[in-house]
């Protein structure tokens, strides 16, 4: 078992079906919801330490979900994941605090790498403040 | 009257430390003729090596005080930034709060005028002109968190990364705007650079703020050139070409102030370089740019290669 959480917020069901299954086969506990406003539910009740969110969400979007993660759970990291990137959203994204920002489509043993460095920042962030 | 004093004085100490060996080449002819040869050329060669090394010593001076000036420069440009920087967060942060609560009334308002003034000859007027105030707080909330974003004071986390791939990522954000444009990008990475360590969201920042900057000067038709290459043992180049407009002179002094813009009024806050500027010395390094006007610009930031994990930079 790799020794990270991560959740994964989409509403493209198939997509997060696909994606959670593959972590999982990976070793990754991994926990998938459909909204923002389930995601924010989710980390207050359990602990994760990266989220991967989709930006176009219908109700409260990926930046939104991303600002009131970074508020409730500041060690948390967060990687943006689009099918409709943008340098603009792009920029937004880092300026808000995401850790990446990662195009669809992606392969599975990429975006793990991609987790692994953001757990890895986040284990940094805690030493860092003496946690 | 004055300065013609001060150039004459510049002079005289330019000339003094040479003195000495000058004095002594020209005592070595009558020295020659009354005391033989040898001691004759040994007073000439004494006075060329004494002059030689007072060449040497006044180059060096003039090295180390050209270098030193460059440094003050650098000191008082970042120096300057930081004040601006803290000016325009204290105005974002006072401006905020009026703004959010503008912000509410104007929907509170809105609820108001669909109710009551529904099927009313100025209702379509009333909802246009709301619409308009909300927009319009909405581009000052964009502005004054930019602002605030600017200023915060977000440590930077040090972690192993591969320079190439990171740029790489944001090149091919880019390409997907820059393909309809006509825009090609030319990669010149450096392979096998060794790790870097430094923050990966920053130094992403920072590289999408320069493409950006690089597409909006080309506008359509030309190329970008990335390129990343090793400076030494504990330095690394990463560099941005664009065929682009360029800079002018009189403006290449102003585009890492905060604020500083050509474009049109709404279109940019000219805070991307300023951004770029106070990330980039956060991680140690520098950025500079270079432009001949008409032809592009090429903007360079350089890196130092030998931090370790999760150290302080500051
Ligand atoms: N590659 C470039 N070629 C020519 N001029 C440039 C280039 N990059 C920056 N500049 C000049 O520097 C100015 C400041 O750039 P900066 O990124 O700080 O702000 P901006 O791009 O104008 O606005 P924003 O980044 O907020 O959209 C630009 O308006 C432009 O005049
Ligand atoms: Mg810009």
């Amino acid at each position: 078992m790799e020794n990270f959480r991560v959740l994964i917020v989409d509403d493209e069901l198939d997509f997060l079906e696909t994606i959670l299954i593959r972590l999982q086969r990976r070793n990754v506990d991994a926990v998938g919801v459909s909204s923002g406003k389930m995601a924010i539910e989710m980390i207050e009740r359990e602990h994760f330490d990266v989220a991967i969110l989709d930006v176009r969400m219908p109700g409260i979007d990926g930046f939104e979900t991303l600002r009131e993660i970074k508020k409730r759970r500041p060690f948390m990291e967060v990687i943006m994941l689009t099918g409709h990137g943008s340098v603009e959203s792009g920029i937004q994204g880092m300026q808000m605090g995401a850790f990446d920002y990662v195009l669809k489509p992606v392969k599975i043993d990429d975006l793990l790498d991609r987790v692994r460095k953001a757990f890895e920042r986040k284990a940094i962030h805690e030493k860092k403040s003496g946690r | 009257m004055a300065e013609n004093a001060n150039k004459l004085t510049d002079r005289i100490h330019y000339i003094l430390p040479y003195l000495p060996g000058v004095l002594t080449i020209v005592i070595a002819l009558p020295v020659w003729f009354a005391a033989g040869p040898i001691l004759g050329i040994l007073a000439g060669v004494l006075g060329m090596g004494c002059t030689l090394t007072c060449h040497r010593i006044l180059v060096r001076v003039r090295e180390i005080s050209d270098q030193k000036a460059c440094l003050d420069a650098q000191l008082i440009q970042s120096q300057k930034l930081a004040a601006i920087g803290e000016l325009s967060s204290g105005i974002a942060h006072e401006i905020n709060n009026p703004l959010a609560i503008i912000g509410q009334e104007v929907q509170w308002i809105r609820h108001i005028v669909d109710k009551a003034a529904i099927g009313s000859e100025h209702h379509a007027e009333l909802d246009e002109s709301v619409t308009e105030i909300g927009k319009q707080v909405k581009r000052c909330a964009e502005i004054t968190h930019k602002l605030l974003d600017f200023a915060r004071k977000r440590d930077p986390l040090i972690q192993g990364c591969d320079v190439n791939r990171l740029i790489e990522d944001m090149v091919r954000l880019v390409e997907r705007e820059t393909a309809q444009k006509n825009i090609a990008i030319v990669r010149n990475y450096h392979e096998g650079l060794p790790e870097l360590y430094t923050d990966h969201p920053l130094l992403r920042q920072v590289i999408l703020n320069l493409l950006n900057n690089a597409t909006y000067a080309i506008d359509k038709d030309g190329t970008i050139t990335v390129k990343t290459l090793r400076k030494g043992q504990d330095a690394l180049e990463i560099l941005i070409t664009d065929t682009g407009c360029g800079i002018t002179s009189e403006n290449i002094r102003k585009v890492f102030n905060p604020f500083f813009t050509t474009k049109p009024p709404g279109k940019g806050t000219g805070l991307g370089l300023s951004l770029c500027h106070s990330i980039i010395h956060k991680l140690g390094g520098d950025i500079r740019v270079e432009s001949e006007p008409g032809k592009g610009a090429t903007f360079i930031i350089r890196l130092p290669m030998n931090y370790a994990e999760g150290e302080n930079l500051i």
